[in-house]
C-alpha cells in the first residue's frame, strides 16, 4: 500500500517536470537570434540583388571588362546567399507551405533572372561589337554620302542632322522612342529623297544609291541593336526579384510573428504553470514544513514519554523486585514452618519422655530418698548398740516395708531405664540441632568440598517426620567424591525434592509409599536420582514445574518457588536436573552436579537462596 | 479386693516406645495400662476391649492419630480422646475437633501433673458417663423430632452470617443472630438456646472465655466457632477451654453447615437428657488470664450463671 503510494507521487512529480519541460521548449521554439540572422540574410540577398542591379547598370554605361568581373563576383556572392536562405542553418524552408511557396517563387525569379543576366551578357557582348560597327559605320557612309552630294543637296541636312541623332542615340543610356522615331523618319528622308533624285530624274549615281542604302542599313541595326539591349536590360531590370524577395520576407516576418505570438501563448501558459507548480510546492513545503515541527514535537514529547515509561518500567522493576523478594520470603517462611512443623515434632518427642522421665526420677528419688533415711536411721540404731532392741526391729520392719512399699530395687532399675531413654533423647535432639545447624550453615561461597550422600542423609533426617507416614526410604548410595557447592543450597536441593516427594505420596494415598534415591559418580560430577511412587504429575504441570509461582498446592500451601529455586540453584552450579512423571504412577527426579565449579565472581550468589527452601 | 473398684483402662498409642515407657512409669500406680505401637494396632485392641480413655500421638506412620481418634469413636464412643502431640497443624487441629471430637489436646513436652490431671479428669468423665452414653447411643437410633428444637444462637459481629445460616438450615430450625456479647445473653435469657455458633473473636476480644463461662454453667449448651481466622494456637485454646463441639472455616460450605448445626442440635437434646454426659465436655480450669481471654465483666457472669435454668428447663 505504501508502496504503491509512494510511486503514484513519483509519477505525479515526473509528470509535472514533464509538463514543465514541454512548455519551456515550445516558449524557447522562436529562436531570436536565429530569426536576426535570416532577416540579415534576406538583406544581404535584397542587397546583393541591388547591387547586381546597379553592376549591370554600370556594366552598360562603363569599361567592360571592370565591370563584368564585378558582376560576376556579386553573382557568385548572391547565388551563396540565395543557397543560405534555401539549405543550412538559417534556411528558411520547411518552416510552413506559405514560406515555401515564397521561397520557391523568388528562388525561381532570380535564377530567371541569372539566366537573363548571363544572355544578356553574352548579347551584350554581341550587340556591343556591332553597334559599336554599325555606329563607326554611320559617321563613315555619311561622310561618303555627303561628298557625292552638293552643298544644296536636302539630303545634306537631313544626314547632318542623323548623325548628330545617331551620335546622341549612341551616349544616350536609353534608346528614346521619339530619338528613335527621329532617325526613322531621317533615315525614310534620306530613302525618300534618293528615291525621288531617281524620279525626278536627276542623275542618280549608283553609287550614292549603294551608299545610302549602306547608311540606312547600318542606322537601322544601330536602333535595332540599342533597342534590343535596351529591351533586355529592361527584361532583367524587370525581373520581380525584390518584390519577391520582399515577399519572401513578409511571409517569412508573419510566420515568425505567429511563432512568436505562439511562444508568447506558451510563454503565458508557462507561467500559469510554474505559479501552479510554485503554489503546490510551497504548499509542500508548507506541509513538509508543518511535518518537520510535528516530528520535532513528537520528538519532544516522546523523549519525554520514553523518560516517562522508562521511569514506570524502572518503577515497576523495583516493585517486581521487592514482591520477588517478598515472595521469596514468604517462601522462605513457608518452608521454613513446615520445616519447623517436622522438626517440633521430632523434637518435641524425645524433648517430652526426657522432660517427663527426669520428673519421674525427680519424684521417685523422693522416695528413694525416704527409703534411705528410714534404712539410715535402722543402720544407726543398730550402730549406737545402745539402742532398744524392740526400737531398732520396729526402724527395721519400716525401712523393709518401705523399701517393699516403693520396691525401691525395681524402682532403681526403672529409674536407670529411663535415663537411658532420656539420654537416648536428648542424645537425638542433639543430633537434629546438629544436622539443623549444617543444614542451614549460610555459607556463600560454592567452594566448599562436600560429600552428597551425606547431605542426603541429613536432608532424610529434618524431613524424618514427613517421610514416617509409612513411606520406605530405598538408599543406595554409590562412592561419591566430594564435589564443590555450597552445601547449604544443596541441601536445600534435597530437602525439596524428599519434601515433595513425600507429600505427593500422601497425596495419592499410597500405603507402600517408596522413595528410591541413587547416588553414583558420573561424568565427571555426581548424579542423583530420587524416585518416588507417590501421584505424579501432569505433562501440563511437569512442563512447568521449574517456572516462578507455579503450584498445585492450595493457596496458602506454597509459593512455587520453591522448584524454581532448585532449578537456580543447580543452574548456578553449573549442574542439570531433569524430571520424569507419569500422573498416578510416581515421579522421578534426576541431577547431576559438576565436581569442580567455573571460577566465577561470588555476586551470582543470591543470599535469598541460600536459606529459601 | 473384688469391693474395690476397678481400676480405669487408659490405652497409649505412640510409635516412639520410650513415650510408652514413660507413660507406663507415670501412670502404672493408677490405671490399667495398655501401650499400642502403632494406630493400627490400638484399633485391633479396641476391637477386643473398651478403654476409658486413649492417649494418642498425633503423627506415626501408617495412620494420624486424628485418623485414629475418629475410628475409636466409632468403636468404642465412651472412650475419652485425648490427642498427644509434638506439633500439629491447624487442619490436624481441627480434624481432631470435628471428626474425633477429642476431650483435650495436649502438646509434647508436656508437664507430667497437668497431664496427670487431664487424663484423671477424662478417666472420671468416662466413667461417669459409661451408662449415659450407652443410652444415648440408643437415642441417636431415634428420629430426631424436629418440632421442639431449641434455637441456635449466631453470635458474630457481621450481621449477614445468622441469614445466611438460617437459609442454609432451612425453615425448620429457628437461627437467631446477635452481634454483641450483651445481645447473645438477652437473646439467650429471653428464648430457649441450644447452639452457639460464634466467631472467634467478638467486640475484639476472645470469645475462649465466654465459651469457657458459658459450659461451666450450662454444660448442656453446645458451642461452635465459625471463623475465618482459623489458628492453630486458638484452636487449641478453643478445644481445651470452650470444649467447642465444632470448628467450621468460613466461607461457608452448606452442607458441612448444615451437617454440623443439626449435629450440634443432636447432641444439645442428648445432653439436656442425660445430665451426666456434660461430664464429658467440662472445661479446662486456666489460671493464667491472657490477653485474649480476658475474664468477662461480673455482671455478665452472674447472668450467664443464671442462665442454667433457663437452658435446662426449656429442654
Amino acid at each position: 500500500m505504501k508502496i504503491l503510494k509512494q510511486l503514484f507521487g513519483l509519477l505525479l512529480a515526473a509528470g509535472a517536470i514533464a509538463v514543465l519541460v514541454f512548455l519551456v521548449r515550445l516558449t524557447q521554439s522562436v529562436d531570436g537570434d536565429l530569426h536576426l540572422k535570416r532577416l540579415a540574410a534576406i538583406q544581404n540577398v535584397d542587397d546583393l540583388d541591388v547591387a547586381l542591379n546597379r553592376a549591370v547598370t554600370l556594366n552598360r554605361v562603363s569599361s567592360l571588362a571592370l565591370a563584368g568581373d564585378d558582376k560576376m563576383a556579386i553573382i557568385g556572392q548572391l547565388g551563396d546567399a540565395m543557397d543560405a536562405l534555401d539549405v543550412g542553418p538559417l534556411s528558411l524552408r520547411g518552416m510552413s507551405p506559405e514560406i515555401d511557396a515564397a521561397l520557391d517563387q523568388f528562388l525561381t525569379t532570380a535564377g530567371d533572372k541569372f539566366v537573363l543576366a548571363f544572355d544578356f551578357d553574352i548579347r551584350y557582348a554581341q550587340v556591343s561589337s556591332r553597334l559599336i560597327k554599325s555606329v563607326d559605320a554611320v559617321p563613315i557612309f555619311i561622310h561618303r554620302v555627303r561628298r557625292l552630294l552638293s552643298d544644296e543637296h536636302p539630303m545634306v541636312k537631313v544626314l547632318e542632322r542623323l548623325q548628330s541623332e545617331v551620335m546622341a542615340l549612341t551616349v544616350s543610356s536609353a534608346a528614346e522612342a521619339s530619338q528613335v522615331s527621329r532617325i526613322q523618319d531621317y533615315l525614310n528622308d534620306i530613302e525618300n529623297l534618293a528615291a525621288g533624285d531617281e524620279l525626278s530624274g536627276f542623275v542618280v549615281d549608283p553609287e550614292l544609291t549603294r551608299l545610302v542604302k549602306q547608311l540606312t542599313s547600318s542606322a537601322r541595326d544601330v536602333i535595332g541593336d540599342k533597342q534590343e539591349l535596351n529591351e533586355r536590360l529592361d527584361a532583367f531590370f524587370a525581373t520581380p526579384t525584390a518584390a519577391h524577395l520582399q515577399e519572401l520576407e513578409d511571409v517569412y516576418s508573419l510566420r515568425h510573428e505567429a511563432l512568436v505570438a505562439k511562444a508568447a501563448g506558451y510563454r503565458q501558459y508557462l507561467i500559469a504553470y510554474a505559479v501552479v507548480l510554485l503554489l503546490v510546492l510551497a504548499m509542500l513545503g508548507l506541509r513538509l514544513r508543518s511535518s518537520f515541527r510535528e516530528l520535532d514535537k513528537a520528538n519532544e514529547t516522546l523523549e519525554a514519554q520514553v523518560e516517562e515509561r522508562t521511569q514506570d518500567l524502572s518503577d515497576t522493576l523495583k516493585e517486581l523486585r521487592a514482591s520477588q523478594t517478598h515472595l521469596i520470603q514468604s517462601e522462605k517462611m513457608a518452608s521454613l514452618g513446615q520445616m519447623v512443623a517436622g522438626v517440633a515434632h521430632e523434637i518435641n518427642t524425645p524433648l517430652g519422655y526426657a522432660r517427663g522421665n527426669a520428673d519421674i526420677v525427680k519424684t521417685s528419688l523422693i522416695d528413694i530418698g525416704h527409703v534411705c533415711a528410714q534404712q539410715n536411721r535402722a543402720l544407726n540404731l543398730i550402730a549406737s548398740g545402745d539402742a532398744p532392741e524392740h526400737e531398732v526391729a520396729e526402724a527395721l520392719t519400716q525401712a523393709i516395708s518401705l523399701d517393699q512399699e516403693v520396691s525401691t530395687g525395681e524402682l532403681v532399675e526403672d529409674l536407670d531405664n529411663l535415663l537411658l531413654d532420656t539420654e537416648h533423647g536428648l542424645k537425638q535432639i542433639a543430633e537434629l540441632v546438629a544436622s539443623l545447624k549444617d543444614f542451614s550453615r549460610v555459607d556463600r561461597s560454592r567452594n566448599d568440598l562436600f560429600d552428597v550422600n551425606l547431605g542426603i542423609e541429613s536432608a532424610l533426617k529434618i524431613c524424618q517426620s514427613q517421610l514416617k507416614s509409612g513411606i520406605t526410604v530405598n538408599k543406595v548410595f554409590g562412592e561419591l567424591p566430594e564435589i564443590e557447592c555450597s552445601p547449604s543450597q544443596v541441601n536445600q536441593i534435597f530437602l525439596n525434592i524428599i519434601t515433595n516427594a513425600a507429600q505427593a505420596i500422601e497425596s495419592a494415598k499410597r500405603p507402600d509409599g517408596r522413595l528410591f534415591i541413587h547416588s553414583k559418580a558420573e561424568n565427571g560430577g555426581v548424579s542423583v536420582r530420587f524416585l518416588d511412587n507417590g501421584c505424579g504429575m501432569s505433562a501440563e504441570v511437569r512442563e512447568k514445574i521449574f517456572e516462578p509461582f507455579f503450584t498445585t498446592k492450595p493457596v496458602g500451601k506454597g509459593t512455587g518457588l520453591g522448584m524454581s529455586i532448585i532449578f537456580r540453584i543447580i543452574e548456578d552450579h553449573g549442574g542439570k536436573i531433569e524430571v520424569k512423571s507419569i500422573e498416578g504412577k510416581g515421579t522421578e527426579f534426576m541431577l547431576w552436579l559438576p565436581l569442580r565449579q567455573a571460577e566465577e565472581a561470588p555476586e551470582t550468589q543470591d543470599e535469598t537462596i541460600a536459606v529459601a527452601a | 479386693m473384688e469391693m474395690e473398684e476397678e481400676k480405669a483402662h487408659v490405652l497409649f498409642v505412640d510409635d516412639e516406645r520410650r513415650i510408652l515407657s514413660t507413660m507406663r512409669m507415670l501412670f502404672r500406680s493408677d490405671y490399667n495400662l495398655h501401650f499400642a505401637n502403632s494406630a493400627q494396632e490400638a484399633i485391633d485392641f479396641l476391637k477386643r476391649q473398651a478403654v476409658d480413655v486413649i492417649v494418642s500421638d498425633q503423627r506415626m506412620p501408617g495412620m494420624t492419630g486424628v485418623d485414629l481418634l475418629r475410628e475409636a469413636k466409632d468403636l468404642r464412643a465412651e472412650a475419652m480422646r485425648i490427642l498427644l502431640t509434638g506439633y500439629s497443624d491447624l487442619n490436624a487441629i481441627i480434624g481432631s475437633i470435628n471428626e474425633g471430637e477429642i476431650f483435650r489436646f495436649v502438646n509434647k513436652p508436656w508437664i507430667n501433673q497437668e497431664l496427670k490431671t487431664t487424663v484423671a479428669q477424662a478417666v472420671e468423665a468416662a466413667k461417669a458417663t459409661r451408662d449415659a452414653i450407652r443410652a444415648a447411643r440408643e437415642d441417636g437410633e431415634e428420629a430426631v423430632q424436629q418440632s421442639n428444637l431449641p434455637a441456635a444462637l449466631v453470635l458474630d459481629e457481621d450481621a449477614g452470617i445468622a441469614p445466611a445460616i438460617q437459609q442454609i438450615m432451612g425453615e425448620q430450625y429457628r437461627i437467631v443472630g446477635a452481634t454483641t456479647i450483651e445481645d447473645a445473653i438477652a437473646t439467650m435469657e429471653s428464648e430457649a438456646v441450644g447452639v452457639v455458633i460464634t466467631d472467634t473473636r467478638v467486640e475484639g476480644r476472645s470469645v475462649v472465655n465466654l465459651l469457657s463461662t458459658l459450659k461451666e454453667y450450662n454444660p448442656e449448651l453446645i458451642s461452635m466457632v465459625v471463623t475465618a481466622r482459623a489458628d492453630a494456637g486458638m484452636a487449641i485454646e478453643l478445644i481445651n477451654q470452650g470444649q467447642i463441639y465444632r470448628f467450621i472455616t468460613k466461607p461457608l460450605r452448606d452442607t458441612q453447615c448444615k451437617i454440623a448445626v443439626a449435629a450440634a442440635l443432636t447432641q444439645h437434646r442428648r445432653m439436656a437428657r442425660h445430665n451426666q454426659l456434660s461430664q464429658r465436655y467440662q472445661v479446662q480450669k486456666t489460671s493464667k488470664a491472657t490477653e485474649a481471654s480476658q475474664p468477662l465483666a461480673s455482671s455478665l457472669m452472674s447472668r450467664i450463671r443464671s442462665l442454667r435454668r433457663l437452658v435446662t428447663g426449656a429442654a
